[in-house]
Parts: C-alpha cells; sequence; structure tokens
C-alpha cells in the first residue's frame, strides 16, 4: 500500500501522491502481472527464436519488456520479468529449467533497475527530458544489462555451456544483443505508451500499487 | 422488498471533466424485469457498474450519493458479497472470459464463492442446460461463435446464482441468432427463476415485451421510469432523445395520433398483428 | 495421428501417458530435465536421450514436429564448438591436436561435447513436457501441489494473455496489411523494426484488456488471497475429476527414486562424470602423441 506523505520534492511527477491518496494493490495488478507475463513470453520467445548465437540471442526484446514492466507496475513487472524467461526459454528450447532457474537474480535485476531508479529519481515514464533520458539509459538499459550479462555469462560457465575463455565474449554478447532493443523498443514503449499507462489503475507509484 | 435503490447518485470518472450520473434515483423491486434505454453516452453502463459495486470499488474517481443493494450500502460491500447478490454480464463476451476452457469459466465464479463441490456440479449442468452450451464444456471459450460465447459469459454468472442478475447491453456484439438465443435465456430466467433482472439494452423491441418497467437514462440521470407501454407510447419523448420505439409501436401511435386508432399501442408484432386485425375489423364494419 | 492445438504448442488428443495424473507427470518434468545436470558422461546422457525418444514415440507425439528446434540445436552446436576453438579453458596437458590447419585442444573440446549432449538431454526432457502436456494440466499439477490457488491462476491467465497477444498482433498485421502493407520484401532490419512499431498498438490493446478482466474477476467474487464467501476453503471442481492412483504413485516414486539414486551418485561418490567416459577414455588414448 501507498499512502501520500509529506516527502514531496516541490515539483509535480507522476509518482506523487495527490494529497490523502490511498493506493492498494489490486485485482488490476494481479492481472497486469498476467499480461506482462504473457507479453513477455511472446516476445522472449520471438527474440530467443529470431536471431539466436547459441544460448545468447543477439536480438533480445524481452528485456525491454522487463524494464518497462518494472517502471509501470514495479513489483509486479519485476515479478513479471522473472517469470516469463522460464517459459520463453523453455518454448523456445534455449535454455533448460535449471539454467532458467539460475537466471533468476539477473532477470530480476534486469526488470528492476529502471523500476527503482525512475521511482528513486523521479523521473518521467513518458521520457520528457534529458534527465528521463539519462535515468533510463543509465539504468534501465547500461546497468541492468551489465548486471544480466555479467550473470547470465557466469550461469553458462558454470553450467559447462561455454569456456571460462571464452566468458568475454559472451558476456558481450549478452549485453550487446539486450541492449539494442532495450534502447531501440523499450524507448519507444515508454516514450508513446507511458503518457497513456500513467493514468490507468493499474499504474504503480509505490512498489506495489 | 426494493432489492436496490439508488439515491442522488454523483459519480465522474478521475481525469474526465464532466460528470458520468449526475443526480441519478431509482428503484427496483425483488423479482422485476427492469430495462434500462437511452442514448449513446447518457451513462447507462456506469449506473449498473454503481449497482454492481465495479464502481467505486474497482474505479477511481469522484462518488455522491447512496446505493443500496438489499437494504446494505454498495460502498461497504465485500467484492465476494457483491459477487453473491449481484452478477453482471458485459457487452463484449470475449473481455470476460479468463479461463482456458468453457467449463473452468463456468467454474470460477462458484468456486469462488466457496461452494461444495456436489453444489458445483449441480449449478455446472443447470446453466449449462439452460444456456444450451452443455457441448462446449470442454472446447476454448475464445473457439466459439460470438452468440454462443454470450450464452457462456451469461452462464458463467448464473453458476454463482446471484440475487439479481445485470446484462449490459448483452446482444450488441454478437448475431441476429445469437441475439434471439440470449432474449430466450432472459425470458426462461424470467418465468422460471425468481431473479431481480437489470437488462441495458438498444433492442427496444425484444426488450419491451419482457420488461416490467423501462427505465430511460439521458445525460447522467434517470429521466423516466414507468411500464413499458407508459414508456413507447410517449414516441415524441424517445425521439427527443434519439430513440426509437419499435416500428409498430411507432405506427400505431401516429395512427392514434391522427384519429384512426384508439385501442392500446402495441409493443410487439404479435400485438400489432391483433390491434390491425381489429382496426380492419372496424374498417370494413364502418358505415 | 491426431493432435490437438495447446497456447503453448501441440499435444497428442489421445496418449497412454494422459492415463497418469497431472501431477505425476510434472514430477516426470521436474526428475527429467534436472537429472542430466548430475551427469557428464556423454554416454549416460545419449542413452537418456535416446530413452526421451522412445518416451515422445510411446506418448504419441508427432516427432516430426521436432524439426523446429533443428536450427537451435545447430547454432547452439556451432556457438559452442566455436568458442572451444577460439578461446579453449587450456590446460597444460591438454593433447593438442592440428584440424584442417588449425590448433585444437582434445579435453576442452571433449567438456563441450559432453556439456552440449547434457543441455540437449535437459532440453528435450522440457520438450517432452510441453508436447504432452495441455495448460489445464499444468495447472492441475500446480494445484495438486497444493500451490496457492493465486499462483496457478495468475500462470493460467499468464498463457491466455499469451495466446491474445499473439492474436491482438494478428490483428494488428492484417490491419496493415489491409492498408497495403507488403512485408515480404523489407530487410531484416527493417523488419524488426516494424515489429518494434507493433508493440505500441499491442501494449495499448492490453491496457484496455486489463480493465476488462479486472471488472470481470471483481464481478466474478476473485480475492487475491483465495478467500471464499463462506470463510471456507476454496473448492476445486476440476482437481476433484482427476484421480492419483496406484500407478500413480509408482510412477512418481520410481522417479523420484531415479532422481535421488543419480543425483547421490554423480555428486556424492562422483559417477557419471567425464572421466568415466569410455569413449573419453578411448579417444584421449588414441590421440595421445
Amino acid at each position: 500500500m501507498a499512502v501520500a506523505g509529506s516527502g514531496a520534492e516541490g515539483h509535480s511527477s507522476v509518482w506523487e501522491l495527490a494529497p490523502g491518496e490511498v493506493r492498494h494493490a489490486g485485482i488490476v495488478h494481479v492481472v497486469m502481472l498476467a499480461l506482462f507475463t504473457g507479453i513477455g513470453i511472446v516476445v522472449g520467445t520471438f527474440g530467443s527464436l529470431a536471431v539466436p548465437i547459441g544460448f545468447v540471442s543477439a536480438f533480445w526484446p524481452g528485456q525491454a519488456v522487463q524494464a518497462i514492466g518494472g517502471v509501470w507496475y514495479g513489483m509486479w513487472g519485476g515479478i513479471a520479468g522473472t517469470i516469463f524467461p522460464f517459459i520463453s526459454n523453455s518454448l523456445s528450447g534455449s535454455a533448460p529449467l535449471p539454467v532458467s532457474l539460475a537466471y533468476v537474480p539477473a532477470n530480476f535485476v534486469q526488470s528492476m533497475a529502471a523500476g527503482w531508479a525512475f521511482r528513486a529519481f523521479r523521473a518521467d515514464p513518458s521520457l520528457r527530458s534529458g534527465r528521463d533520458w539519462t535515468v533510463w539509459i543509465v539504468w534501465g538499459v547500461l546497468v541492468a544489462n551489465l548486471f544480466g550479462s555479467f550473470w547470465g555469462s557466469n550461469v553458462l560457465v558454470f553450467f559447462g555451456l561455454v569456456t571460462r575463455a571464452a566468458w568475454p565474449t559472451v558476456w558481450a554478447g549478452w549485453f550487446v544483443g539486450n541492449t539494442i532493443p532495450s534502447i531501440v523498443l523499450g524507448s519507444l514503449i515508454l516514450k508513446y505508451v507511458s503518457p497513456l499507462v500513467v493514468q490507468t489503475r493499474g499504474f504503480t507509484k509505490g512498489y506495489w500499487a | 422488498m426494493a432489492a436496490v435503490v439508488i439515491r442522488d447518485l454523483h459519480w465522474r470518472y478521475e481525469n474526465a471533466r464532466e460528470p458520468a450520473l449526475r443526480g441519478c434515483d431509482l428503484e427496483v423491486e425483488e423479482g422485476a424485469f427492469l430495462g434500462i434505454i437511452g442514448p449513446n453516452e447518457a451513462g447507462k453502463t456506469t449506473l449498473v457498474s454503481c449497482i454492481k459495486g465495479l464502481i467505486p470499488h474497482s474505479a477511481h474517481g469522484v462518488y455522491q450519493g447512496s446505493v443500496r443493494v438489499f437494504g446494505g450500502e454498495v460502498r461497504q460491500k465485500t467484492a465476494l458479497q457483491l459477487a453473491a447478490e449481484v452478477g453482471m454480464v458485459f457487452a463484449d463476451p470475449e473481455a470476460q472470459f479468463t479461463a482456458m476452457t468453457v467449463e473452468e469459466e463456468l467454474l470460477l465464479g462458484a468456486e469462488n464463492m466457496g461452494l461444495p463441490l456436489p453444489l458445483i456440479a449441480e449449478r455446472l449442468a443447470w446453466v449449462s442446460e439452460l444456456t444450451g452450451i452443455a457441448d462446449l464444456l470442454q472446447k476454448s471459450p475464445y473457439d466459439i461463435s460470438g452468440g454462443q460465447k454470450q450464452r457462456v459469459a451469461i452462464a458463467s454468472v448464473l453458476a454463482m446464482q446471484p440475487r439479481i442478475l445485470i446484462l449490459d447491453e448483452p446482444t450488441s456484439m454478437i448475431d441476429p441468432l445469437g441475439k434471439r438465443q440470449v432474449f430466450e435465456i432472459l425470458r426462461r430466467l424470467r418465468t422460471e427463476t425468481s431473479l431481480t433482472l437489470i437488462v441495458v439494452e438498444h433492442n427496444i423491441e425484444d426488450l419491451a415485451p419482457l420488461a416490467d418497467r423501462l427505465a430511460v437514462v439521458a445525460e447522467g440521470r434517470v429521466a423516466r421510469v414507468g411500464t413499458p407501454r407508459e414508456i413507447l407510447e410517449d414516441t415524441g419523448f424517445l425521439g427527443a432523445l434519439g430513440l426509437a420505439a419499435p416500428e409498430v409501436t411507432e405506427l400505431f401511435a401516429r395512427l392514434r395520433a391522427d384519429g384512426l386508432h384508439n385501442g392500446a399501442v402495441p409493443l410487439a408484432l404479435d400485438e400489432a398483428v391483433a390491434e390491425g386485425r381489429a382496426l380492419l375489423a372496424g374498417a370494413r364494419g364502418a358505415p | 495421428m491426431r493432435r490437438r492445438k495447446t497456447l503453448l504448442g501441440m499435444v497428442p488428443l489421445e496418449s497412454p501417458l494422459y492415463q497418469f495424473h497431472p501431477l505425476t507427470r510434472m514430477i516426470g518434468l521436474v526428475v527429467l530435465a534436472v537429472l542430466p545436470l548430475f551427469v557428464l558422461m556423454p554416454e549416460a546422457n545419449l542413452v537418456f536421450l535416446a530413452a526421451l525418444f522412445v518416451l515422445f514415440a510411446y506418448a504419441r507425439v508427432d516427432i516430426s514436429r521436432l524439426r523446429i528446434y533443428l536450427p537451435l540445436m545447430v547454432t547452439v552446436a556451432f556457438f559452442m564448438f566455436a568458442i572451444t576453438v577460439l578461446a579453449p579453458d587450456r590446460r597444460p596437458d591438454d593433447i593438442r591436436l592440428q584440424v584442417l590447419g588449425v590448433t585444437v585442444y582434445y579435453q576442452p573440446l571433449m567438456r563441450t561435447f559432453a556439456s552440449y549432449i547434457r543441455i540437449m538431454a535437459m532440453l528435450f526432457a522440457t520438450i517432452f513436457y510441453f508436447s504432452t502436456n495441455h495448460e489445464r494440466d499444468m495447472l492441475v499439477a500446480l494445484r495438486a501441489a497444493r500451490v496457492p490457488f493465486a499462483v496457478s491462476y495468475v500462470l493460467g491467465l499468464s498463457i491466455r494473455s499469451a495466446a491474445m497477444f499473439l492474436e491482438d498482433l494478428t490483428t494488428v498485421r492484417q490491419a496493415e496489411q489491409a492498408r497495403g502493407l507488403d512485408d515480404s520484401g523489407l530487410s531484416i532490419k527493417d523488419k524488426l523494426k516494424m515489429y518494434g512499431l507493433y508493440l505500441i498498438p499491442l501494449f495499448t490493446m492490453s491496457l484496455r484488456r486489463a480493465d476488462e478482466i479486472s471488472n470481470a474477476l471483481f464481478a466474478r467474487g476473485y480475492t487475491i488471497s483465495g478467500r471464499t464467501i463462506t470463510g471456507g476453503p476454496r473448492p476445486d471442481y476440476v482437481l476433484s475429476q482427476y484421480r492419483f492412483r496406484a500407478r500413480d504413485a509408482v510412477a512418481s516414486g520410481a522417479l523420484i527414486v531415479l532422481f535421488v539414486g543419480v543425483a547421490a551418485l554423480g555428486w556424492r561418490y562422483g559417477a557419471f562424470q567425464l572421466a568415466d567416459s569410455p569413449l573419453n577414455r578411448w579417444l584421449a588414448g588414441a590421440l595421445q602423441p
């Protein structure tokens, strides 16, 4: 639950609660969790099948869905971004269950880095200013994918799917394969769909409501 | 006993400039069949959403006034209490499906209520027969025809056996055959059960013969409530709102206005045929 | 062979596997998909793969459909071996070989081969599950395993949402084509750009659906907690139609014993490792200069 407090920074933003505004997690959030998981399953599977280079996709738009979900729907988006790769990886055959399980921390960070940063820095999801863009690119794209690719490529080494010597190449492939779609698709969707989303009852100003 | 009592109800959606409801008053007796008609954007769906409790429980906005269902304020009731008392079928049947099969779709509400399994099985059989969908149970609700989808939607709400059933434009998105089937279900519900039925419908010709009363909603208010005959005979009032009475009603209303007919104005084709015969017989017999 | 389309693929309409409870089949997934993790000996994983294909045939899965995974199998193999050739994890005593003028090392190549077979074994175990289980089976299995209703329900709705998203994509594509768009001549880059632009209306449609579905769930008394109006436990009619029989108990028990046995042998006693592989020993001996 999120309740209006006195910690406003003196300027209006989509994250501020109106005086007296009380927000509860509700059915709409559960539905958004399911819808985002569904979207992620489709987009993630498509990405893994479209341009596969081994266990890494050269163009994985799933990360854009993960980051957007975290920004719009907080932890609900984070959970969706953590769950959907299990199914999309299984459907595309790009990772078996144990590997998908080991990816969980990476997927969670890929989902929630932008979600946390947009709330912490009061950035507008509609990317209206240079500052909003900076928060998106730095946290939603670079930090999220640096961690994700670091963790993910170590998982591949751990499972013996790539050699330790090949780690830098795999890491770079993973990083680029996630970063490009995040910049292109993520920015596009945030810019043009966020103005609608922030007006819906499912939009999550806090982490749960 | 009144099933629904609405007093001075105002509602404005968040982010909307104008209120959708501007002081509605309405009473619906238990066991009655109320038809709600009105032009587009008049506030019909908003009004029934307030009875169902979707407003204010599931929408953001400014709410004033009172909606009582069986004596209890809707605002104070939980989703579960409201689900047990008021069922609602939406215009787009597909928009209300969430399950993998028709059977699971029918089960969701009854399971949410915590009914014992034998009773659930009984209700499953009853609604399947009533709505004629027994052979569809194992199919996906997305892979059936529009009319079948709406019957599944009605069945899924009926399985909860609410005391009030609201249908919001149940025939607006289906073909003529599907419409006939939906009205046949309504006819059976009216005669075979003691349900309170509230039906928002543009198809006045099919609605009027079934309804005990009609409520006309316009510009966010309940403009008039009366028997179908009282409402439909005033074709001028309906015309001013952009509504049309059934063609046979309009015809006889015109004949009466021109002094050519002084009997009752028919609401349906069968009645019109009878009135027409009487009129012609009178004309032949006239000197 | 009569088949039934599921949201996740295609399953046979009739299969001897269906005599087992969905929970037994899900235990099978967990055991079979994880089991190769304890095994690096390629012969063992090849036997496992062969057994899986016998299971595919027994379950009446259309094996020709598995061809769709061929490109992935090839690219994964190419990727893994290319990396091993270009950046091998070399140890000083590795056997050095010259193949077509390229220096390669036997041990890293053998480890990669073993890992590849292992990953394929795990992958096909997962594919086997999705080729023999309908969405409803998965949900029944989760509910039978006492997973909270909210979780299994969200999973079901997610799978349903994936299908809705695909339907919406088809609608948007047909609308584009009706307005004269011909994507056959577009480059991959332009196609990707086009799909990116599709995402905007698709997301917008999803927002509308979220509202509609939430209203529908509210209208039918759905609560996140699974609380019922009587205050009692939530009944499960669908689950009540399935029975966990003696054969399920035997099959599940056998699967669990198999799992524990292989895990114990692999982890505790170091069995099924590459060093135990007769093929590896023979090749290493043959290639030793």
